[in-house]
């Protein structure tokens, strides 16, 4: 009996101590208001993401002849452009786009990214040196230089720019996992399950990787903002995902040349890269920042 | 850290809220300052002054202006009409053409124009070795020699309906015999160069002894060097530059009702087409271009990618401007979706055909395909775009070999050009691989007959021809357009842009 009412009042000290917790964490982002327009913004665009082909009045290259150049109007939010597309159709179904892009590729480089620091870190030796030096040699290189060079000799397309992103971030990735694995792989809990005749694979993803995911989470974060920006830069720059696709990059190129005429189909998409790479960014990193007070 | 939070967001508002206020705001537009007879020309910087080699607008537009043409062609007319030479007789059988040239011309150096210069000049454009563009070109003239003075005889191979044409080729301008270095600005022109910085600008003075009388009007014209389209407009806006020739259309919309600015827009013979190789699958199939040739809508095209400006296109290079060699009852099918699936369910195409469109990303191109990506989704063509630098797209022929593309021609002065480098079987430019008999026949009787009738004939077959099984789509003739401060009056723009004469133009 006991040791039941010990249970479940154990448990329903938990449930409160949690509720307490989150809206502790709730609190705290209120009190920054950048934290919170981060959280919403992200929030919002996602939404916007997964529900845009629903919401969308129109197709993202349904072009309406009479429509076009047409500006704000209840039926076209933010305008029509020179080819009588709907420019809030577009950014709306350009949400989808860059988040399912910089989504999967930010995905793959953690992965990968994770995997190859934590290895990297653990072993050290030749391996380490090796792989180190490499990804140095990508560091060197800006990353709007090496995605150049990379779409420069893949060619432009989807797929390409998913690359570009992965192997952009992956250096990134697994150095900052390396500098956590290298830090707690002295601890006495890592030596004791050294000792214990654990295995390597064991000891990396049981013991070692829970200590780099807070890292990781915020740099996660932080990559997934960052490669929002770097594909609508390479799809300003017009290398990287191609017309008649939404990618807001690709729409503020296009709407340059028809500043004067339709300024609407510049601003809106520009709002949004700035919107989601600075705020979102910002808001994302600092509220992770929190540490040990997620929910 | 936390200072950085709240101070980026601010910029990112104000930055937002600063281009809203861009768009609201009128442009600036500061009083430009007196002219005094100098007519500022925003131009692409040169890379080419020789003659021979030269092919931008901005190299065409200084070479017209430093030396002379034999010949010119009419921007209203589109007739031969004199310049160095003034007057010229041609053989009954079309094979011999004498002309006069004028008298008391003289190169900038000093050296009077003699009937030599001329001979030297065609004897080194049409030099096998020279490796020029023009050797092709000439390859038809047999001699060419000073029969006077001041007299010039060409002789052909055989008869060239078009010979005075070619004669006013872009490179055919009249230099020094045994000049040492042709890119030195040697020229008989109405300007002569007082200064060129590369990469910056070049300063042309009126040459006194110019031929002609009272031309030129202008005292100084200087050619100022921009990097792009939207920056020349800008300076124009600006009153940095007074005239502005070739842009885009929407930046030539931007100039309509400014102060100070008069624009004009004249049409052309330059178009761009779109076209699918038809000597492999898909487009070995004749159904197949005909299905895209029913799937697009051509009026909705010259709206949204022309603005309106330019003619609808009958998909034969022989467009409205030519007159009485344009077949105005010549029309390619209206659009019908229906009948564009039903034909590529014929060609075996009936759950849809997937291409690759390549465009340059230059001028409507871009938008053109994007329109049509719309209008043939559909009738069941699904393309992917590629649009490509110029010099990825034209580079090692890449735009010769690809299936679907989309290609800008330039306006020429005389359709036989268009069809012998671009439709003709084997001819140097044809990117469809377009080979009928039929077709070949036409197109010769078109470029070698002496009777007139049978010429207007063949052309008017071609275009029927073309609009039935043709493997390219033209789906408009673009317009020219140009701009020039109000202070100026005699601008007769050209269809080929550097090709306007500057001796016209002076100050109100």
């Amino acid at each position: 009996m006991a040791t039941t009412a010990q249970t479940s009042n154990g448990s329903a000290a938990t449930a409160s101590e949690a509720k307490q917790r989150f809206f502790a964490f709730l609190g705290r982002l209120m009190q920054r208001p950048a934290h919170a327009a981060g959280i919403i913004i992200f929030l919002t665009f996602l939404l916007m993401a997964i529900f845009g082909p629903v919401i969308a009045p129109y197709g993202f290259n349904e072009q309406i002849v009479e429509h076009a150049r047409q500006g704000l109007s209840a039926r076209h939010w933010f305008g029509a452009d020179t080819l009588g597309r709907d420019v809030f159709s577009r950014v709306l179904l350009g949400a989808r786009d860059i988040f399912s892009l910089a989504g999967t590729g930010t995905l793959i480089a953690v992965v990968i990214g994770t995997s190859l620091g934590l290895i990297s870190g653990y072993r050290g030796g030749w391996f380490d040196e090796i792989l180190m030096r490499f990804f140095d040699s990508l560091l060197a290189l800006p990353a709007l230089l090496l995605a150049l060079l990379l779409l420069g000799t893949l060619g432009p397309s989807r797929q390409s720019v998913l690359l570009v992103i992965v192997i952009v971030y992956i250096p990134i990735v697994a150095r900052v996992v390396r500098s956590v694995v290298l830090s707690v792989k002295t601890r006495t809990y890592i030596e004791a399950a050294r000792v214990q005749g654990e295995s390597s694979a064991r000891i990396l993803f049981r013991e070692i990787l829970p200590s780099v995911i807070p890292a990781l989470a915020v740099e996660a974060a932080l990559r997934f903002s960052y490669a929002i920006f770097l594909a609508s830069s390479l799809g300003f720059l017009g290398v990287g995902v191609q017309p008649p696709s939404p990618d807001w990059g690709l729409m503020v190129n296009e709407a340059r040349d028809t500043l004067s005429q339709t300024p609407w189909a510049l601003y809106f998409p520009a709002a949004a890269i700035s919107l989601v790479v600075n705020l979102m960014a910002d808001g994302l990193k600092s509220a992770l920042q929190v540490k040990g007070d997620l929910p | 850290m936390n200072k950085t939070v709240r101070i980026k967001p601010l910029l990112t508002l104000l930055f937002v809220f600063g281009l809203l206020l861009a768009a609201c705001g009128p442009s600036p537009s500061e009083p430009s300052s007196e002219t005094g007879g100098t007519l500022r020309v925003a131009f692409e910087a040169l890379v080419q002054t020789d003659p021979a080699l030269i092919s931008s607008d901005a190299e065409i537009f200084v070479a017209n202006a430093v030396f002379d043409y034999l010949i010119d062609v009419d921007p209203v007319s589109n007739q031969p009409k004199p310049r160095l030479a003034t007057d010229w007789t041609v053989s009954d059988d079309g094979t011999t053409y004498v002309f006069n040239l004028a008298d008391g011309v003289t190169f900038h150096d000093g050296s009077p124009l003699t009937a030599e210069d001329v001979v030297w000049t065609f004897d080194r454009l049409r030099d096998p070795e020279s490796g020029f563009a023009t050797v092709d070109l000439y390859s038809d003239i047999a001699s060419v020699e000073a029969t006077g003075d001041l007299e010039v005889t060409f002789t052909l191979a055989g008869p060239n309906p078009f010979f005075l044409y070619d004669l006013s080729d872009n490179h055919a301008l009249i230099l020094k015999a045994d000049s040492e270095d042709p890119a030195n600005f040697n020229g008989t022109g109405p300007f002569s160069v007082e200064s060129y910085s590369p990469e910056d600008r070049i300063v042309l003075a009126a040459n006194p002894n110019y031929f002609v009388d009272g031309q030129p009007a202008l005292d100084h014209v200087e050619i100022i060097f921009f990097a792009d389209e939207g920056a020349m407009v800008d300076a124009l806006r600006g009153g940095q530059v007074d005239l502005v020739m070739r842009m885009s259309t929407p930046l030539f919309q931007s100039l309509q009702d400014v102060d100070g600015i008069e624009t004009t827009v004249i049409p052309t013979n330059g178009f761009d087409l779109v076209r699918l190789r038809a000597d492999r699958e898909p487009g070995n199939d004749p159904r197949v271009i005909q299905a895209m040739k029913l799937a697009t809508d051509r009026e909705a095209i010259l709206e949204l990618v022309q603005q309106g400006y330019g003619a609808i296109g009958n998909d034969s290079p022989i467009g409205p401007l030519y007159e009485a060699y344009h077949d105005p009852d010549v029309a390619p099918p209206a659009r019908d979706v229906e009948a564009a699936r039903a034909l590529l369910a014929e060609a075996g195409y009936a759950d849809g055909l997937d291409l690759t469109i390549h465009v340059p990303n230059t001028g409507g191109r871009p938008d053109l395909a994007a329109a049509l990506k719309d209008q043939w989704a559909d009738a069941g063509i699904n393309i992917e775009i590629s649009v490509e630098p110029e010099e990825v797209y034209y580079g090692d022929n890449g735009w010769l070999e690809v299936d679907l593309g989309i290609t800008g021609w330039g306006s020429r002065p005389y359709p036989q050009f268009y069809l012998d480098t671009m439709l003709v079987s084997g001819a140097v430019w044809n990117e469809s691989h377009f080979s009928d008999t039929e077709f070949d026949q036409l197109a010769a009787i078109a470029g070698t007959t002496l009777d007139e009738t049978e010429r207007v004939d063949a052309y008017s077959q071609i275009q029927q021809l073309s609009a039935d099984r043709g493997p390219v789509i033209i789906p408009y003739y673009f317009p020219q357009f140009g701009a020039i401060s109000d202070k100026f009056t005699g601008f007769q723009l050209e269809a080929f842009a550097g090709r306007t004469d500057l001796q016209t133009i002076s100050l109100k």
